[in-house]
């Protein structure tokens, strides 16, 4: 599903953010994306949302090689994953309901339909209540998971969350990484880059580990801490 | 496109036009101060050319050919006339019908000794479509043979087209300052519009919109701006032309001029026209410029 092949990048500084890495998670598949500040796990994240090209190596989402995709078609490769960052990203002037809506405006959606999947969200993220407050109104906790919705709403095969639980605190953390465990249990490959230790080591899942730009360790069922 | 997205977009660009009231404001303002000024001019250009379509149709060249000239010469000169640019029309003035009107100007006294011996020569009446053109139709008839002379329209029809090219060349500058005045203070607009939504418009990158989808409501939000800023433009320009026509016409001095203004009603067609094609493709541009740095991710 995400199969990075000797991918390296170097920014324009002369940072190497990666080096040689090599990986595939498949279709299905829960994995954590553990390192600290600086590691290159944004970078990667980046590689594969297609913000960043790498300097050498391919990247391959759903089959497809992407490290040669036009502009033009990087928003039908976004189209094939939701996206759910820290800083939740929601538009203050606009509802629970039509943030998520909104997601499927983008990708022109027919009205019908939007009726139909927008409530449905909702309830699987536990919002069905709420659909009519705006984020201001809503805990962090709630937020993100208006932000889950939206990054669901349009039935990608796979999520990719950047830090989802930074900005939270543990219960809710809890409560989102839940959330992405029961979303993954649906047949999604869910991608979490995270720093909360905790959550990984108890949820054994398969954790990819990567420092100084190197993946030092990729473990199938593991915890954060690994002897290198 | 669905009708839905179609209504979406163009929401999303009117709420566009009203979150920047200010600079909505400003860039209308300043907008419709350069249309202005270009529409001064425009309405004087179309007077004088109005005026001097209407000389052109009245005058022509008169061509003299040379007395020895026969039938078929003076055939072969109606022809070659008849060949050159610019040249509508050609009537055939022989000696007789030369006495005559003569007669009918000068009166039956003057010409009386004429009649037996006419020395008037036959001569050609040429209209032009367009007077500018009258120097260099003057220069080619004069090199077809058996052309004695030429009589010419009067200095004074010389000069109104000077001024009538001078004032198409002052529109054509004020045209343009205004096209690139406008662009840049539309784009600027737009950028702040584009700055206050760039969280939106990042979030619309991540679930995947297209660059063309982003960039529909701030297109639209040009086109708004530009538009209403040509519908107030000719509003005004309305109000204002119809009042000077009010004061001029009937004036002695347009009497003693023998000047016809044209009615508002008789340009208005063209000038919302141009001014909403203006406006609409200054819109348009100026919101290209602005959004073209905000895509490149």
């Amino acid at each position: 599903m995400i199969e990075f092949r000797k991918v390296c990048k170097k920014y324009g500084t002369g940072t190497m953010a990666l080096k040689n890495v090599s990986f595939n998670i498949q279709k299905g598949e829960f994995a954590f994306l553990v390192g600290s500040s600086g590691s290159g796990k944004s970078t990667l994240i980046k590689l594969i949302l297609k913000e960043e090209e790498p300097t050498s190596g391919n990247i391959i989402i759903n089959g497809k090689d992407t490290t040669f995709l036009k502009q033009g078609k990087v928003p039908y490769l976004r189209r094939s994953m939701g996206v759910v960052f820290q800083d939740f990203r929601l538009l203050p002037d606009k509802t629970v309901y039509e943030n998520v809506a909104f997601a499927m405006y983008i990708v022109k959606a027919t009205p019908k339909h939007i009726r139909r999947q927008v409530p449905m969200v909702l309830s699987l993220v536990g919002l069905s209540g709420k659909a009519k407050m705006y984020p201001s109104e809503l805990s962090g906790g709630e937020q993100q998971r208006v932000a889950l919705a939206r990054a669901l709403v349009n039935n990608p095969s796979m999520i990719i969350a950047d830090e989802p639980t930074g900005n939270l605190d543990p219960d809710t953390a809890w409560d989102i990484m839940s959330l992405l465990n029961e979303i993954n249990m649906r047949g999604t490959t869910v991608v979490v880059a995270t720093h909360a230790k905790e959550i990984v080591d108890q949820m054994k899942k398969r954790v990819i580990h990567i420092d100084k730009g190197v993946i030092v360790k990729d473990d199938k069922k593991g915890g954060y801490n690994c002897e290198i | 496109m669905r009708f839905n997205v179609i209504s979406y977009l163009f929401k999303e660009g009117i709420k566009n036009v009203f979150k920047n009231k200010k600079s909505t404001i400003s860039s209308l303002m300043i907008m419709c101060a350069t249309m202005l000024i270009f529409g001064l001019f425009f309405v004087i250009g179309e007077n004088i050319n109005a005026f001097v379509k209407e000389i052109a149709d009245a005058q022509g060249i008169r061509v003299f050919l040379i007395n020895s000239a026969t039938d078929s010469e003076i055939e072969e000169v109606g022809k070659e006339l008849l060949e050159i640019e610019g040249v509508r029309d050609v009537r055939y003035i022989s000696k007789e019908e030369g006495l005559e009107s003569m007669r009918e100007t000068l009166g039956d006294e003057i010409i009386a000794g004429y009649t037996e011996n006419n020395i008037l020569p036959a001569s050609y009446e040429v209209k032009l479509t367009d007077l500018e053109l009258n120097e260099e139709v003057q220069k080619d008839i004069l090199q077809i043979p058996n052309v004695e002379d030429i009589e010419s329209s009067n200095p004074v029809i010389e000069q109104i087209i000077r001024l009538a090219k001078g004032v198409k060349i002052i529109t054509a500058v004020i045209l343009i300052l205004l096209i690139v005045i406008s662009i840049a203070i539309i784009a600027n607009t737009i950028k702040l519009t584009v700055h206050a939504r760039r969280k939106e418009i990042s979030i619309m990158k991540y679930v995947g919109a297209t660059n063309s989808f982003i960039r529909w409501p701030f297109l639209v939000e040009g086109v708004i701006i530009g538009v209403i800023a040509g519908l107030i433009s000719v509003g005004i320009v309305g109000a204002l032309y119809t009042y000077f026509y009010g004061k001029l016409s009937g004036t002695i001095f347009m009497d003693i001029a023998n000047l016809k203004l044209i009615e508002f009603k008789d340009m208005f067609e063209l000038i919302l026209i141009v001014y909403l094609g203006l406006g609409a493709g200054i819109g348009a541009i100026g919101s290209a410029i602005s959004m073209r740095k905000y895509l490149d991710v």
